[in-house]
């Protein structure tokens, strides 16, 4: 918290404000990149709410069922290999369960509107 | 500033050649008139103009393609052209061939088509009072067009037997995922599930390979015409149902799986009523999951282009962060939650 106000969350809404006014006053092309910019600086602010939570939970739940450590991206590709490789399929369930989680934890930034009723934490 | 009048020496220079390409088949009193620019990129440009002749005027539509990326999805245009003709002979619903660019016309590659009147916005058409009865139609027509295409003998366009989507659709997504060394849990999942149920194999028909609401010119009287066929190739039909009933292109209108405009059954009756062959939900609901893969490393490609610079773009940032709603669809498709 060395910086002053206004905070990073307070400058997202500012911008993100200017943005979707200027999208009201314009059309076409000029209004949807408006509007995209409004969209990403909302993923942004999603992101560093909750990004980093929603890291380390897929890490511990990753280093479970693949038996091993290292970082989230090595995981990753750890899972993906795996997967690919049918190594997983005697733990389907729970490798399609992981990467679900995975997606759902993605739409949360992305777009919560998104996720169906069953998804959603509101 | 400087911007606005490159494209305008660059658009004066296409109409110039594009004059001297039309008094080459048309005679010397052609004129090009009226012309409007659909897309002026670096790589791909449409123009719409009409050809002025002493008979009388025509409003036609001039294709061009300046790259060719080795990696490109996309068939060439010289096979576009091909084709258009080999569908425009066989009644399919598409704009008018006209001729191909030569090498003499100094304008790269690309052809030139008849204009058809009508309205693509899938926003547009899924809202606006005047496409209602089209709406209606929308699923039946679909399901004949398919009908006709299908019942082409893929000999005729056989060329399109070595394209990556003819060999094996699967694999190709899968390399050119795998292009991108991005690791996507959601997506891995999906590649294994549809490699452990493949559906049989069926007999191989011509497919368009991006049917979808957004390709397809309406009139408020329905289907005037189909667009885009570069990623035409030869496989099975269902392949062609999976796609425009991706959720994707419902557009929000999800109870409506055929394109947001209506119902599976208006559209398989129709199918199979044109002689179409049997209806296969099974192996439809493969290719609908195999289409959210396509769709997903489609935006990852979009997302790719942004971020190394090639074609910079909000929208197409935006694409990367897409990816994840694509995936939802697939993994909710997988566990039977969306149909």
């Amino acid at each position: 918290m060395s910086q002053d106000k206004p905070d990073i969350k307070e400058i997202l809404v500012t911008v993100k404000e200017l943005l979707e006014g200027i999208a009201k006053q314009s059309k076409g092309s000029e209004r949807y990149e408006a509007l995209c910019g409004a969209f990403l600086l909302s993923v942004v602010d999603r992101e560093l709410d909750f990004g980093a939570r929603q890291d380390e939970s897929q890490s511990g739940e990753l280093q479970q069922l693949l038996g091993r450590e290292g970082s989230l991206s090595d995981l990753y590709q750890q899972f993906c290999q795996q997967v690919r490789g049918g190594e997983l399929d005697e733990q389907w369930p729970a490798a399609f369960d992981f990467a679900f989680k995975q997606v759902v934890d993605k739409v949360s930034v992305t777009n919560p509107k998104y996720l169906a009723e069953m998804h959603r934490s509101d | 500033m400087a911007a606005v009048s490159e494209q305008q020496a660059l658009l004066d220079d296409i109409v110039a050649k594009l004059e001297l390409a039309l008094q080459r088949r048309y005679g010397q009193a052609a004129r090009v008139e009226n012309v409007s620019i659909a897309t002026l990129g670096a790589s791909n440009r449409t123009l719409l103009f009409d050809l002025v002749e002493p008979t009388g005027r025509r409003r036609l539509v001039l294709r061009q393609e300046t790259l060719k990326s080795e990696v490109s999805p996309f068939i060439s245009p010289h096979d576009q052209f091909e084709i258009l003709k080999v569908v425009y002979r066989h009644g399919v619903l598409v704009p008018e061939p006209i001729f191909e660019l030569e090498p003499e016309d100094d304008l790269d590659v690309g052809y030139v088509m008849a204009c058809v009147e009508g309205e693509t916005l899938p926003k547009t058409l899924l809202n606006a009072p005047e496409f209602a009865v089209a709406r209606k139609r929308f699923a039946a027509q679909t399901g004949e067009i398919f009908a006709k295409l299908h019942a082409i003998d893929p000999g005729e366009v056989g060329y399109l037997e070595k394209v990556a989507d003819s060999v094996d659709p699967l694999a190709a997504q899968i390399s050119r995922y795998d292009a991108y060394c991005e690791y996507h849990p959601g997506l891995d999942v999906g590649i294994r599930w549809l490699e452990n149920n493949r559906p049989k194999d069926k007999p191989r028909v011509f497919v368009h390979g991006d049917y979808r609401n957004g390709n397809v010119i309406l009139s408020p009287d329905g289907i005037e015409a189909v667009l885009d066929w570069e990623c035409a190739h030869i496989g099975s039909a269902m392949e062609d149902f999976g796609w425009v009933c991706l959720r994707a292109w419902r557009f929000g209108n999800i109870d409506q799986p055929v394109g947001g405009f209506g119902p599976r059954d208006e559209f398989y009756q129709a199918y199979t009523s044109n002689g179409g062959q049997a209806i296969d939900e099974e192996e439809i609901r493969w290719w609908e999951i195999f289409g959210s893969l396509r769709w997903a490393v489609l935006n990852m490609m979009q997302a790719d282009g942004h971020i190394s610079g090639v074609r910079r773009s909000l929208p197409f940032a935006c694409c990367g962060r897409n990816t994840s709603m694509i995936e939802y669809d697939m993994l909710m498709t997988i566990k039977g939650h969306f149909s």
